[in-house]
């Protein structure tokens, strides 16, 4: 999903800023609701509120539908050996279009060295499952603030 | 208007829709609107995190779903495009009471998010050139690509132990790093080589798919 709007946002529309990319997806990630949230953002960056509107709507429409057709015809295909097996072809991929998406983000937006400290804390926290992504989030957040006053 | 679910009676207020079984009623809608609007407000971490308080409100508390239907559903939407928690409780207010519920549910739950998301991007954008707030912002997007890099180990852990499943995920990475592809095209091509891993070896030879030397 991450990655699917970071290269309709960022890279053939260039309505955002990879920095700017990133922090709709980090306050995606700490309001309540799903990250797909951050399409929000991006709308509004783009059109205000009718964008914002109108980007939230679209994002979560095929949701609906989808989970409507599929809860009428799961059952035809649930446990199917070959759905199962597009899901395993699929499931690499996915993993490596977020590793991208992680790494473009990253190359474009590091500038200070604390940040890869950022990056490898968060990345073990949320392995290790102990702190949840929220409090991640708001600690990445807390650690910048407290580098502007430290940092210069 | 055609489409509602047919457990709702016309007259809606007067007495609660009869109990189907002991574990499952229908709720009326505003029941419906206000759970989900409670999830939505202090469902925070999305995703996974979410399921818990998806599972007490719903299964324990309310008794709406069974235990058995929540599982069901639970796979169903991992299968369903977008945001999984959205999916989830999109199923289960459609099964509840139909297409009306299940888009009134869908706008409870968002809307809690889509006003914070809206007055953030508002302060964000206005403050953007803010030195702390710059700074704020580094810190997120090394953040995040911190749970990003957590999101993949997560999946890796997942991904059968098969070479092809491996070489189909490093083929992608690579074509997604220094090709500008459509990640679409690349979902695409998982798909394709995981239905080929099933149908190449049936036709040819009838070998245990498990053996995995084929393809």
């Amino acid at each position: 999903m991450i990655p699917l709007m970071q290269n309709a946002a960022v890279y053939q529309n260039g309505w955002l800023t990879s920095s700017q990319f990133g922090a709709a997806i980090a306050l995606g990630q700490i309001t309540p609701g799903p990250v797909a949230i951050s399409a929000t953002f991006i709308g509004y960056k783009v059109a205000g509120i009718g964008g914002a509107l109108v980007a939230t709507a679209a994002i979560f429409a095929p949701s609906l539908l989808c989970m409507y057709l599929l809860e009428k015809f799961y059952l035809k295909v649930r446990g199917k050996e070959l759905t199962n097996a597009i899901m395993h072809g699929v499931l690499p991929v996915v993993a490596a279009i977020i590793l991208t998406a992680a790494i473009s983000l990253g190359k474009e937006s590091m500038h200070s060295v604390w940040q890869i400290a950022v990056i490898a804390g968060v990345a073990g926290l949320a392995i290790s499952r102990k702190v949840s992504y929220g409090v991640l989030v708001a600690g990445a957040m807390t650690v910048g603030v407290f580098m502007a006053f430290v940092g210069r | 208007m055609g489409m509602e679910h047919p457990r709702k009676d016309k007259g809606q207020g007067q007495m609660e829709i009869p109990l189907l079984s002991c574990t499952e009623s229908a709720p009326a809608l505003w029941q419906i609107v206000r759970t989900w609007l409670k999830i939505g407000t202090i469902g925070f971490g999305g995703g996974y995190a979410v399921l818990d308080l998806i599972h007490s409100e719903l299964v324990i508390k309310h008794k709406w779903i069974s235990e058995q239907r929540y599982e069901n559903m639970t796979a169903l939407s991992e299968m369903g495009p977008g945001a999984f928690t959205v999916n989830l409780l999109a199923a289960i207010a459609y099964r509840l009471g139909g297409v009306t519920a299940m888009i009134a549910a869908t706008i409870a739950l968002i809307l809690p998010s889509f006003l914070i998301i809206v007055a953030l991007a508002g302060v964000f954008l206005v403050w953007e050139k803010n030195l702390v707030v710059e700074s704020a912002v580094k810190g997120l997007t090394a953040g995040v690509v911190g749970l990003l890099i957590a999101v993949v180990w997560d999946m890796v852990k997942r991904i059968p132990g098969h070479w092809c499943c491996f070489s189909v995920g490093i083929a992608a990475l690579l074509l997604g790093l220094f090709f500008p592809v459509n990640p679409i095209w690349l979902v695409l091509m998982g798909a394709l080589a995981g239905a080929a891993r099933v149908l190449v070896p049936e036709r040819y030879g009838k070998k245990s798919v498990q053996g995995g030397r084929n393809l």
